[in-house]
């Protein structure tokens, strides 16, 4: 290659961002449910005809790091050379490179002049996919029973949609309408992005993108490589679970070895259980997509991600673990794992890196998922969020109230338009007083969401974890109040656990009560002031600031009674 | 004695403009001094004195001043708001900690939530419940409220923001509460959501309705002591302030709904691109505004900008293009969309740890300013490529106020870049502006190809200090047949604010299926609007026939979450009507996204009227056709470097005073005139219309 014209190489990587941006707005503008219109449950990115990711839209990190997986395996599994120009390839096969089975790819050929000149892919996560629970999350033995497994699959060949593949998928699904249109802004979206890819090519010449994109991952090589030298070296190791599996008590153990050397980070996860007969299995890609998701909160934020970020990346993970299972494993919680070991990661990073790593985070997806008969509209009704909890205090600031961590970051469905929607009533929303794991920095607060079904029964399914231990603090920190998740009918309150299905009543409440993030220091050296701020805005009782903190807080004037504070810092612990 | 004058004046970060038009000549006059940002009104003051000092006129004889002013969105940026209480339904007073419950930047571990503008303890939920259709569900507690207007008081509250859930469909919770309030706490200033932002999807109502409260005090006071010394100054005339829609609100109506203002600075620029379009007979127009710091691009469409209503206060740019949600505090209100990306005059060039250049997001501004400033500025800027290239005249900077110091530009950008890339300082300097270009090139695309807009059917205005040295080889790249580059660019913005109407915005929430929609009941509740506009405007000294209505609806498929906004006619809608406009979302939704589902059922969700009331048009002022040569304009030659000729070419420069109409200027040339600079490729050349309007284009042979 000619030298590198540092001109256009910049022009290049800007113009294959702004192509997988244009790609997101087309398909949450377009998208018909909640779940990825409102809440951003989806991500797309460009390959190049090498299969290599050379450019991604930010939204949802945990596709991100699965996608790169994906799209090699699918075009291979299909055969390059049974595509041809207009097709587009739907899987969600988690034995094929695939996650869970919400989380639906569309993946399509980009042609100039005949050749392959690269791939555009989306995914995202469909409200439904059929199987033993509406929304398809729930507890089940078999991947089989979680819904439709699409291996790789024409959906459009030569820009006709299949229309026989489009009413079978259909068929097994009961938000047909719903998934229906966002079928169509997937391929909207593939279309948007395939169009910027051959104006680039046709603009800039296709040689130049071709031998620049090769450029910009041997850059981002460099820079990721460049971002590894800076990290302290070592091995870096802790032990965590997943609190119970949905079908036993027995918690899912999981083990991350982390050793950082000159030639990247290598992510040991060899001492993860066998995978189970329950929903708490992550394949390869989901584990994956967790470890990249680790590695890139280690760089500069301004390092690109591409596959030359992937390439100094090592993942050691047996299979038949539930870091990387085998079929026929249920695989619906496995980001429910693939969570919780990068609470795992961070704590052995922390060692490594104490200024930087934040406590235990909310460390779940946290779904409720819930469906039935619509008695007004007449027809199935799905519904699926996810809600947020409290994220772990850092070094020098406290953890975020109500938030979602790590590789999630989906929104909050306005209230208004659920109801508008949907036969409920969210019932409250809001912060938990007390839940924080105290700190010198606290964590943040958990969430309280109530949801009433006045009039209907429906089906409702938790899928969720840290219903036993609250997310763990650092340094001295404490843990966060753990997460429960309640049912009240007929005036009786029962504990749900996190992995169930449930039959509701019309007037039936469930109520999400999730965890709070920990705590980051020894509480007794916390400013009393921030104490004070917190008594005062009614996040933490004064009782708590008394017992954990040991600040008393005259709550006529609020203020710190500073003698009394004194006193109390002063006490012996254990006392 | 008749009014003869209107007056603009708009602040922004280091100056403040002032413009002043002489309504019987359309005769135009430009001003400057320096922003003083700890009392804005001081500078808008000063500004006003120089202006009618230098023009000699009798200040009676101001009719209107128009004010551009950005005191809204800086309160909330620097936190300078009033101290706020916000009462919603009980068990959702957290709305405003929870906000969208996502982290701004996925990878940063620091990350933060932007602050709540409230404090919780300042956040009251109070027991009322009404269900999605509006039916009452659980009756307002007004012993509660009436506890919580004691609380706030106590806590000295000066401003309260009220938002019930579902209050957009039934707002009488809202308008009893408001008045319990009243009673209750006679001091405070009240903002309801149904009447700030009546739509539903509840945080983002109440964040707009807690916006509006925060800084109500805070502008309230701010224009209330401009006009005071207005009027001590004897100015009659009426201040209207600039709305970030386009139009102008009266005094009183922006003291009362200061949200509205939020982000007015940037819209005049759009507004002026849209009636200087207007005037040459362009309706679809690209606006192209650079300036120090940023490049603002937006898009003019059949006369009218394109508004958005996705806005979020106070959150920064990323990297790339496009705000990030969750990074600052949402409005419904609308506000002109721009893209608005780190590509000024003043943006830093730099060599990043994997040997590639970058430009922006760190601006030098105004102090040091650019290398080429000489005031110690070590960083190379896009302003010392420009000057290196040959681009800027260095003794004819601002007129020659600043004399530029190229061999800083050459060390600064020989320092930081071209040695770490091994280039020399010329074809650095090349990379440099090239690459500036490029991120403004995504910018026009993105308010245009992505928006499923083609760009070889729009013009391209290009203006502010820095837009008409890059216009040209941005729409050569964007193929856009024709640049404007109006006369003195560098007020161009500040323009806008004198060419634009009194406009009132209203909404309302009616989700209902289209086909279902009885057009009378949809004539009603635009009727409904239009009252209160008609009432409004009247108010402000309207005269019925100045009043004009525009009727839109928000229309999407059953299912989806985002409308696209659809103009209705403004008379009696039929059946006819309704399937037309109908058609018109399906074309839309097609050219937006890509593709349209005609047997999809469609429902209407927001209805919404702007009121307008016309104000006279200043006219352009033509050029004295002096019959003179175009070789008369020619004041010198320079070399200027130009990547088509592969090098340094010997081109004309011309003083943009002395072209006259009808002047052909071919390029390569460059024009010069005190605020700004326009480079004319090879290639291209310039016709000078009537007005002294540089219209661009390429030759017909090449």
């Amino acid at each position: 290659m000619n030298p590198v014209d540092p001109i256009k190489f910049e022009v290049i990587r800007n113009a294959l961002i702004a192509a997988t941006e244009e790609m997101a707005i087309a398909l949450r503008r377009s998208a018909y449910s909640t779940n990825i219109k409102t809440r951003s449950d989806f991500s797309c990115a460009i390959f190049d005809r090498h299969l290599r990711t050379v450019a991604q839209a930010f939204t949802q990190p945990a596709h991100l790091g699965s996608l790169v997986q994906l799209v090699p395996k699918a075009i291979t599994v299909y055969g390059k050379q049974n595509i041809h120009p207009g097709d587009a390839l739907l899987i969600n096969d988690p034995y094929q490179g695939g996650v869970h089975l919400n989380d639906i790819s569309l993946i399509s050929p980009v042609y100039l002049n005949d050749d392959i000149f690269g791939y555009v892919a989306s995914v995202a996560h469909h409200v439904d996919v059929g199987g033993g629970a509406p929304a398809s999350v729930g507890a089940f033995r078999e991947v089989y029973q979680e819904g439709i497994i699409i291996p790789p699959i024409k959906l459009v060949s030569r820009g006709e949609i299949v229309d026989d593949v489009f009413r079978l998928i259909l068929g097994q699904i009961r938000s047909k309408r719903e998934t229906a249109g966002d079928f169509r802004a997937q391929i909207a979206s593939n279309n948007t992005g395939a169009r910027r890819l051959v104006d680039l090519a046709e603009r800039m010449g296709a040689d130049a993108v071709d031998s620049y994109t090769c450029e910009l991952v041997d850059y981002t090589n460099r820079r990721t490589r460049a971002e590894v030298s800076k990290l302290p070296k070592g091995v870096f190791t802790s032990k965590g679970q997943v609190d119970n599996d949905g079908f036993t008590t027995d918690p899912v153990g999981l083990q991350a070895t982390i050793t950082i050397d000159n030639d990247g980070v290598l992510f040991d996860l060899s001492g993860c259980d066998p995978q189970r007969r329950a929903p708490v299995n992550s394949t390869y890609s989901q584990t994956f997509a967790a470890c990249a998701y680790v590695y890139k909160c280690l760089m500069d934020p301004d390092v690109p991600v591409n596959s030359g970020f992937y390439q100094s990346l090592r993942i050691t993970a047996p299979e038949g673990t539930v870091v990387n299972c085998r079929t026929p494993a249920p695989v619906v919680g496995g980001w429910e794992t693939a969570m919780r070991l990068i609470e795992v990661m961070f704590n052995a990073l922390a060692k490594g890196l104490p200024d930087r790593i934040p406590a235990g985070c909310k460390g779940t997806i946290c779904h409720a998922g819930f469906g039935g008969h619509d008695p007004v509209k007449q027809e199935y009704f799905c519904y699926l969020e996810t809600v947020a909890g409290g994220y772990g205090g850092r070094a020098s600031s406290d953890g975020p109230d109500a938030i979602q961590p790590h590789m999630q970051n989906t929104e909050n469905a306005p209230i208004e338009e659920t109801e508008i929607n949907y036969p409920l009533q969210i019932k409250c929303y809001e912060l938990i007083e007390d839940s924080e794991g105290a700190g010198r920095f606290r964590g943040g607060l958990g969430l309280r969401r109530d949801y009433l079904f006045p009039h209907t029964a429906v089906s409702f399914t938790v899928l969720a974890d840290r219903d036993r231990w609250g997310p763990g603090g650092l340094f001295g920190g404490l843990a966060g109040r753990k997460a429960s998740y309640l049912l009240k009918s007929q005036g009786k309150t029962t504990d749900l656990g996190s992995k169930t299905t449930v039959q509701l009543q019309p007037g039936d409440i469930i109520s999400f009560r999730t965890c709070g993030g920990g705590g980051h220091g020894p509480p007794v050296e916390r400013d009393p002031q921030l104490v004070l701020r917190d008594v005062q805005e009614g996040k933490i009782s004064a009782e708590r600031a008394r017992t954990e903190y040991k600040v008393a807080i005259e709550t006529q004037n609020w203020f710190v009674q500073q003698d009394e504070t004194h006193k109390l810092r002063m006490e012996p612990t254990g006392s | 004695m008749a009014f003869q004058y209107r007056l603009g004046i708009d602040i922004g970060g280091t100056f403040t403009d002032a413009t002043l038009i002489n309504e019987l000549t359309g005769e135009i006059q430009v001003g400057k001094v320096s922003s003083t940002p700890s009392d804005p009104s001081l500078g808008f003051l000063e500004a006003v004195h120089r202006m009618l000092q230098k023009s000699k006129i009798n200040p009676e004889k101001v009719g209107y001043i128009v004010h551009g002013t950005t005191v809204a969105t800086n309160s909330i940026i620097e936190g300078e708001i009033a101290r706020t209480g916000f009462v919603t339904t009980d068990g959702f007073r957290d709305m405003l900690e929870i906000a969208r419950q996502v982290r701004p930047s996925l990878y940063d571990l620091q990350f933060e939530k932007p602050k709540p503008l409230v404090p919780r303890y300042l956040c009251f939920g109070v027991p009322e419940r009404l269900d999605a259709t509006g039916q009452v569900l659980t009756p307002l507690d007004e012993d509660a409220l009436r506890k919580a207007a004691m609380s706030m008081r106590c806590e000295k509250v000066e401003s309260i923001a009220v938002c019930f859930l579902h209050s957009y469909i039934n707002p009488e919770h809202e308008k009893r509460a408001g008045q319990i309030l009243a009673e209750a706490f006679p001091d405070a200033m009240i903002s309801l959501s149904a009447e700030v932002a009546p739509e539903f999807r509840e945080y983002l109502r109440a964040s707009t309705t807690v916006i509006n409260a925060c800084i109500r005090p805070v502008v309230a006071r701010y224009l209330q002591s401009i006009v005071d010394r207005l009027t001590a100054e004897g100015l009659k005339g009426e201040l209207l302030v600039m709305q970030s829609s386009g139009g102008v609100l009266t005094f009183s109506a922006a003291s009362e709904k200061p949200v509205f203002l939020i982000e007015s600075g940037p819209a005049a620029g759009v507004i002026s691109s849209t009636y200087l379009g207007g005037v040459l007979g362009y309706q679809d127009v690209i606006s192209f505004d650079m300036g120090g710091t940023t490049a603002k691009v937006g898009l003019v469409q059949d006369g009218t900008p394109q508004v958005t209503k996705d806005y979020e206060v106070g959150a920064t740019a990323q990297a790339g293009i496009g705000r990030s949600r969750g990074a600052g505090y949402p409005i419904r209100t609308p506000v002109i969309d721009l893209v608005e990306i780190g590509a000024g005059g003043g943006s830093i060039a730099w060599v990043d740890s994997g040997g590639v250049l970058r430009v922006g997001r760190q601006s030098a501004g105004a102090d040091p300013g650019p290398a080429c400033y000489g005031k110690g500025g070590k960083e190379p800027t896009i302003t010392d490529a420009n000057l290196v290239l040959g681009r800027l005249n260095p003794s004819y900077f601002l007129g020659g106020e600043i004399q530029l110091d190229i061999e800083a530009a050459h060390r600064a950008i020989k320092n930081r870049c071209a040695d770490a890339l091994k280039l020399d300082v010329v074809q650095a300097a090349h990379g440099i502006v090239e690459i500036a270009n490029s991120a403004m090139v995504n910018a026009l695309r993105l308010v245009s190809v992505q928006r499923g807009y083609d760009p070889r059917e729009f013009v391209l205005m290009g203006f502010g200090g820095a837009g008409p040295v890059h216009a040209n080889r941005l729409a050569a790249e964007m193929q856009i047949p024709i640049t404007i580059i109006p006369m003195s660019p560098g007020t161009t913005s500040a323009m806008g604010l004198l060419v634009t109407d009194l406009k009132h915005d209203y909404s309302t929430t009616m989700i209902a299926q289209i086909h279902t929609v009885n057009p009378n009941t949809l004539d009603q509740s635009f009727s409904n609007l239009e009252t209160q506009g008609r009432a409004s405007l009247a108010r402000e000294g309207v005269k019925e026939e100045q009043m004009r209505f525009v009727r839109q609806a928000d229309v999407r498929y059953v299912g989806q979450s985002y409308e696209l906004t659809i103009p209705l006619p403004s008379h009696e809608l039929d059946t006819t009507e309704i399937s037309k406009a109908l058609e018109n979302f399906h074309r839309e939704h097609d050219r937006t996204y890509g593709y349209s589902a005609p047997q999809e059922p469609v429902e209407l969700v927001n209805l919404r009227l702007s009121a307008i009331g016309q104000i006279t048009k200043p006219h352009l002022h033509k050029l004295d056709n002096k019959n003179n040569e175009i070789g008369d304009a020619k004041k010198a030659t320079r070399s200027v470097y130009f990547s088509e000729s592969d090098g340094f070419v010997e081109c004309p420069i011309y003083d943009r005073y002395h072209l006259g109409s009808g002047h052909n200027v071919k390029g390569p040339a460059v024009v010069e005139e005190i605020d700004s600079t326009t480079v004319i490729h090879p290639g291209y050349y310039a016709l000078v219309d009537e007005f002294g309007n540089l219209m661009i284009a390429a030759h017909k042979n090449t």
